[in-house]
């Protein structure tokens, strides 16, 4: 089965060496693409000097901009599956095995490495809005994502067709909620994740706040109005 | 305020809610950029159904009248909004500027690439 893991990186200089070679050392077997979402820092230069798998964009479009981009390429290059992993090593590419086997027993179309399955979810204030979302979740569709904001996510070429080409399907929990709407398959597997080693996450107070409304709204109100997936297809 | 003012208020929001919904429908608008718009059709709706809120702002601020508060009002947000438009349209501007040079820089390296192997194949 073909995969390619795609890494989106925004400043991430400290980090990108050890996750890489962490990748190609220990898990030869997975293609990888590390997408550079126009970083301010040598995180290009530190990928080209070391002959790693890049694309560079010349400016900063976001997770969801930088994350389609190497989706519409793994779609292009004719790869089955793909899988969205953090560039600051918080994910252990060892789990990708157990996703992807639980992806074929079950013919899930999304698999989302999970921190809550089997764990308690831990109280802190950045876990206060992970907790908003799932009730938000639960509500209008009625199924439990223990971790919807969970960065690791396995998608399937059919929903990798989906993601590449459709405007407003970022990799955010109200892509989730939409797509379990249109009923597609989504299962989640425990993994255990890192701390962040070195350099700052991507989220300030100011960005979480908005990301948090953004998400409510979305999932709560407009997700009822937009056209399933499938009723698309019939209309082409 | 006066009932056809509330009506009137009470339709535009609902007629703006519906436009946007249609446009996330036709996928012609990112869902981030129309909670601005739905939330302020919520916040036109409240005020229409309770127009005590706009009475008790207005006699705090010593406006003469309720609907004059919300005028007042809808054109602070409105202003606000043309703020924020006019920064993000200056950003997007820069962007595609530097878009447009990245391309042209790359398509030269490019070119003088193919123009060395060309010349080396033809030496040979």
């Amino acid at each position: 089965m073909k995969i390619l893991i795609i890494i989106p990186a925004y400043n991430e200089a400290d980090n990108i060496e050890r996750v890489i070679n962490n990748l190609t050392n220990n898990f030869p077997e997975y293609d990888y693409i590390i997408v550079n979402d126009g970083s301010t820092d040598e995180t290009s230069k530190i990928c080209k000097a070391n002959g790693f798998n890049l694309l560079n964009l010349p400016l900063n479009l976001g997770l969801a901009g930088a994350f389609q981009t190497g989706v519409k390429l793994a779609y292009e290059k004719d790869y089955e599956v793909i899988v969205q992993l953090d560039g600051d090593g918080q994910h252990d590419p060892k789990f990708i095995d157990k996703m992807l086997k639980m992806m074929n027993n079950t013919d899930s179309d999304i698999i989302i490495g999970s921190r809550f399955k089997e764990e308690k979810m831990s109280l802190g204030i950045r876990m206060i809005g992970s907790a908003i979302i799932k009730k938000a979740i639960k509500i209008t569709t009625g199924c439990s994502i223990t971790d919807p904001t969970s960065g690791m996510r396995l998608f399937n070429r059919k929903m990798m067709r989906e993601f590449a080409y459709n405007i407003n399907f970022g990799p955010e929990p109200d892509t989730i909620s939409y797509l379990i709407r249109c009923g597609y398959k989504i299962n989640e597997i425990q993994v255990k994740m890192n701390e962040r080693v070195a350099g700052n996450s991507y989220f300030n107070l100011k960005r979480a706040m908005q990301y948090m409304i953004n998400m409510v709204v979305s999932i709560v109100f407009i997700q009822w109005f937009r056209e399933k997936v499938d009723e698309k297809c019939q209309i082409l | 305020m006066s009932n056809t003012l509330r009506i009137l208020l009470i339709i535009a929001s609902f007629i703006t809610t519906y436009w946007m919904l249609r446009k996330i429908r036709k996928s012609q608008i990112k869902i981030e950029d129309t909670i601005f718009w739905i939330a302020i059709s919520i916040l036109l709706l409240i005020i229409s159904v309770f127009p005590n809120i706009a009475s008790f702002f207005s006699r705090l601020m010593g406006i003469q009248s309720a609907s004059n508060f919300v005028f007042l009002f809808m054109i602070f947000v409105l202003l606000l909004k043309v703020f924020m438009m006019s920064i993000k349209i200056s950003q997007l501007d820069h962007k595609i500027t530097s878009l447009v040079q990245e391309i042209a820089i790359r398509n030269k390296e490019f070119d003088d690439q193919l123009k060395k192997v060309l010349s080396t194949s033809e030496n040979h």
